[in-house]
């Protein structure tokens, strides 16, 4: 078959470009070129390089330039950051140009100017390139309906990072409304590669659901550091080996290097800047950096300005930056999707492999960048677990709604539930979100003339908004991403960007710390500002962002259990790991697959568990509380806990002898509601929801209101909301939260229905190999912040390497 | 109920967690900073706060007098926060107070956010004088001891690592500061300018307020 007569893109208006170009049409974007225009929905599964973003404009472009001169806005484009928009816009630029098509096409974000929002409102571009949040802005202006009634294409980019967050659940109301607004309205989703493809599929479209997918042959080339150095025991910061990262810099063209925190950004930049004889050209990218600061950053990167860039999450997602020739990826890849994303990010081209090197900070790590490599070589990807939507989207979505008018509460429900993550959203439960809107939702009717919506006399469906005024609150509340509370950082009267303040609250006149790469001195804080000047201070501190603490997927933690297992360690590993694991297999034991080794030992008058179960932080540490009192209840003296992503270890005054009793569902069913009561993680949960449903306001119009007097009031609200009102909708809401994201409550539950069958008991006499790692957490968690420097650290374990009797390992 | 004894002008004075202060020697109780009705001020901004702080401020109120039957209550400021919050008092609760009346004489100290409110059967007064003390909203010139609130002082404790805010009594030589006794109310820095104006930095004594214990540091 003659492959040209049947390609109905060769008389698309962008083939003359991409022929000189020299590039030819992909089959992917061929078939959704064909699907989109018979009326599918369609999710497109692509690699980076794949043409990805070229195939959502396919459809819209091709419509523009036959309508000739459409007025008023025809496609939507959502992209998860602001940066990616910014680089849409560039990419989208080129073509339409060098072709002169008459389209007109702009960006719109929370960094657009205020004359450039109104203007784009007065007249609309052909093509809108925005966020999730800008989105449900624009739905909330009382001309919403006129300005997307003719909207023909909505194309979510990156949809694999919107799905399991409550950016999803603002975002998938959005797309209703606007469904509503233009009924013949088309979705077209572009992914990376994901294991459960059909779950995006039902999450994004309605009409004849189609599925495009392209899977790459040409396998990435990732390897771990091979360093002559010492891999520490534990800690995060790589400073081992720093000075072969700067090798591996020197070699390339220029290098992204990732890393997991913001912290660890700052860090890892110093140190390359305390070593760069070379004078090569390094630059930080996060996300609290001011936005200046961050598009220069972008800008040098695109324009190859720059020799390497240390980067977190915030560059992880887009188009080509230049011609970025090797990823570095320091510390543990967490995820196989999120490795293949980040090492995605270099050599924008499919048929030449990308190139990336694994630099693990501490033991574990290399154990689980081994295990991803494995992983990707098998292209066993993981899976994306969609969850039922939160209330407080809903609320904020109602509120929002009447801003743009009156309405209907049967319509908004009805439309509501069409939105795939609120399938199963009850009418009572909405109906109680409604009256959150209306007055706060509580049983005593306090409330009654100070109504924030109200029902029409006439019609007792119908709600509308008692005042203009609350329109402005709910736009300066907008969004679903609750940061923690952050001060502005002033260097003479320029701003560098938001830190922490509960970072601030610690430091005193006169001290010292790193942030955007530079020394600061801590002056004054002034209002939401802190003053600072540039200090030649040799010690500092690192702005710490309690936020972020990214999950280990559940297939990488599997992948970890059955590389740990294997015998050939010889083959897999340097001579430093082999030999620690060698000892731990003779002191102890190297668990199997499906096995939980747990080891008790007597150490310094108290007595240790540590329980190796794999199953990420977030459920260790919810299993942690558990288990404290499950050994309360045996009477074994519980002292205290530290989880990492790997283990557990207790201490206790006495010798915990039913292990094997305690460890198992009861433990999860008997405790878990008395945990969720005592820790603040559910208090925590209710600030985000009563902020996210405007129950509380993040800012007040013309008044900032610092991030203590938001957490103080919502602390308040939560205490006298439990004790008078338990079965309140937000309540209900935060535990839902909890037990979704931060205990990990249905993972934790298949660990436990197995886990008192699989246990292999270990008592020993003193702390083995395996289980260093996690016991050097303890004393970092009790150290203050001051010790938390690395020589401290380095300290301590030799310390307790000592104990261990393992010294000679190194 | 535990209390800290707080030496204050050759007097010796209770303070309680529940965050009032004991005169044992005049059989008097002292609180501060009510804020009545402080959610439905901020209801008619369309801040909905749970409705319960009227209720559950009084109840706390009725154990105090319940458990010590002073002969005097002496609320120095801000007994309720604005004109609407009166709203919130409802008939029982004017009843109530009324019952309580016939034992305990009740003194309103005027504050800066119900200055110009009235409420039936309460004496109102600018401020009110016992002894070498003054009893007031905000501190004055005088020679004289000076017992107030309106500032809700707080302290920042750092330890190990960790800050902590926390709700207290705080005093120099001439001055003693309560804390709210509201629950919807927040709190100022005992470091901040507005409390170092009136207390001084050096030679405060600070008694944060704990769950069931108030302490000393």
């Amino acid at each position: 078959m003659n492959i040209n007569k049947s390609n109905p893109l060769l008389l698309h208006p962008l083939n003359k470009w991409m022929k000189k170009k020299k590039w030819s049409w992909f089959p992917h974007q061929i078939e959704t070129f064909r699907y989109v225009r018979t009326g599918s929905d369609v999710v497109v599964f692509a690699p980076t390089g794949a043409g990805k973003t070229l195939t959502g404009f396919i459809n819209p472009i091709d419509d523009l330039t036959k309508l000739k001169k459409f007025k008023g806005l025809h496609t939507l484009y959502i992209s998860p950051l602001k940066s990616l928009a910014n680089d849409i816009v560039r990419n989208l630029e080129k073509p339409i140009k060098e072709l002169d098509l008459n389209i007109s096409f702009q960006v719109r974000t929370g960094d657009t100017t205020p004359y450039k929002k109104q203007k784009q409102k007065q007249k609309p571009p052909n093509i809108l390139i925005t966020t999730p949040e800008s989105l449900a802005l624009l739905n909330s202006y009382e001309n919403a309906k006129e300005f997307f009634h003719n909207l023909k294409y909505i194309i979510i980019d990156e949809i694999h990072t919107f799905l399991d967050n409550k950016r999803a659940d603002l975002l998938s109301l959005n797309i209703e409304r606007l469904q509503t607004f233009s009924p013949n309205l088309q979705r077209i989703g572009l992914s990376a590669t994901l294991k459960n493809k059909q779950d995006a599929k039902k999450w994004l479209c309605r009409k004849k659901p189609k599925i495009v997918s392209y899977e790459n042959s040409v396998l990435p080339k990732i390897k771990i550091l091979q360093s002559k150095e010492r891999i520490p025991w534990s800690g995060h910061m790589a400073t081992y080996s720093i000075n072969e990262i700067y090798k591996e810099i020197m070699k390339s063209k220029l290098t992204i290097i990732f890393v997991n925190t913001r912290a660890q950004a700052e860090y890892m930049f110093k140190n390359l800047w305390l070593i760069n004889k070379k004078k090569l050209k390094i630059a930080v990218h996060h996300g609290s950096l001011e936005k200046n600061l961050r598009l220069k950053v972008e800008n040098n990167l695109s324009k190859g300005l720059v020799d390497c860039v240390v980067a977190t999450s915030s560059l992880e997602l887009g188009l080509d930056y230049g011609d970025v020739e090797k990823i570095i990826q320091v510390g543990a890849p967490k995820g196989i999707n999120r490795l293949l994303q980040r090492v995605g990010r270099s050599n924008h081209n499919l048929n030449t492999p990308s190139k990336a090197i694994l630099v693990p900070t501490n033991r574990f790590e290399f154990i689980e960048a081994k295990a991803a490599i494995e992983e990707i070589k098998k292209n066993n990807l993981d899976k994306i677990d969609l969850k039922e939507g939160s209330f407080d989207v809903v609320a904020q979505h109602i509120f929002a709604t009447a801003c743009a008018g009156q309405f209907d509460i049967n319509d908004l429900y009805v439309e509501i539930i069409k939105a795939y993550p609120y399938k199963n959203l009850n009418f009572s439960d909405f109906k109680e979100l409604i009256n959150l809107i209306q007055d706060g939702g509580y049983v005593l009717k306090n409330y009654d003339q100070f109504k924030r919506i109200f029902q029409l006399r006439e019609n007792k469906n119908i709600y509308k908004l008692v005042n203009r005024r609350e329109t402005r609150k709910y736009r300066m509340n907008v969004g679903t991403i609750i940061e923690n509370p952050m001060l502005k950082i002033k260097l003479g009267t320029k701003t560098l960007g938001n830190i922490e303040e509960v970072f601030i609250q610690n430091l005193s006149q006169g001290d010292s710390f790193i942030f955007a790469g530079q020394v600061l001195e801590f002056q004054s804080m002034k209002n939401n500002l802190v003053q600072v000047k540039r200090s030649k201070s040799l010690i500092s501190k690192i702005p710490s962002y309690s936020g972020g603490r990214m999950p280990l997927s559940t297939n990488l933690a599997n992948s970890v259990r059955a590389l740990l297992a294997k015998s050939n360690m010889r083959e897999l590993y340097p001579d430093q790991i082999t030999e620690w694991l060698t000892r731990q297999k003779n002191i102890s034991k190297i668990p199997k697959k499906d096995e939980y080794l747990v080891e008790q030992f007597p150490r310094k008058k108290n007595f240790y568990t540590v329980i190796y179960t794999f199953v990420g932080w977030h459920a260790n540490q919810t299993l942690g509380f558990l288990l404290l009192r499950g050994f309360k209840e045996f009477n074994y003296k519980p002292l205290g806990f530290v989880a990492n992503d790997y283990a557990i270890v207790l201490w206790s005054l006495k010798e915990v002898k039913e292990i094997k009793t305690i460890l198992n569902l009861g433990l999860l069913d008997k405790h878990l509601d008395n945990y969720l009561e005592e820790t603040s993680i559910v208090k925590r949960l209710f600030r985000d929801n009563a902020i996210i449903s405007c129950l509380i306001e993040r800012r007040l119009p013309g008044m900032e209101k610092t991030g203590k007097q938001v957490l103080f009031s919502s602390d308040l609200i939560y205490t006298v909301l439990k004790k008078n009102e338990p079965d309140h909708i937000l309540l209900k809401s935060s535990y839902e939260d909890a037990k979704k994201n931060m205990i990990d409550y249905d993972r934790l539950r298949e660990i436990l229905k197995k886990i008192d069958k699989k246990i292999i008991l270990k008592k020993l006499t003193s702390i083995s190999p395996l289980a260093v790692p996690i016991i050097l957490e303890i004393n970092r968690e009790n150290l203050s912040k001051k010790e938390t420097d690395e020589y401290i650290l380095e300290d301590l374990e030799n310390e307790i390497l000592k104990e261990a009797n393992v010294l000679s390992i190194n | 109920m535990y209390y800290q004894l707080i030496n204050f002008g050759d007097e010796e004075f209770y303070a309680y967690p529940n965050k009032s202060l004991y005169w044992k020697r005049l059989n008097t109780l002292i609180i501060s900073d009510l804020h009545i009705g402080k959610s439905i001020s901020y209801a008619k901004n369309k801040q909905f706060l749970p409705p319960y702080d009227t209720k559950e401020i009084l109840n706390e109120l009725f154990v105090s007098l319940d458990k010590i039957k002073p002969s005097n209550l002496i609320i120095v400021g801000d007994l309720l926060h604005d004109i609407f919050s009166t709203l919130s008092l409802k008939d029982q609760d004017h009843k109530n107070i009324g019952q309580y009346m016939e034992n305990t004489d009740f003194i309103w100290i005027k504050g800066n956010h119900d200055r110009n409110i009235q409420i039936e059967g309460f004496k109102n007064f600018t401020n009110y004088e016992i002894d070498k003390f003054l009893f007031t909203h905000i501190p004055i010139e005088t020679h004289l001891f000076q017992i107030c609130g309106h500032y809700h002082p707080k302290v920042k404790i750092i330890h190990r690592g960790k800050t902590i805010f926390k709700t207290s009594f705080v005093h120099n030589e001439k001055i003693l500061i309560l804390p709210s006794f509201g629950i919807l109310t927040g709190g100022l820095d005992i470091n901040s300018k507005e409390i170092s104006n009136v207390l001084g930095k050096k030679n405060l004594n600070i008694y944060p307020v704990g769950q069931d214990k108030v302490y000393k540091l």
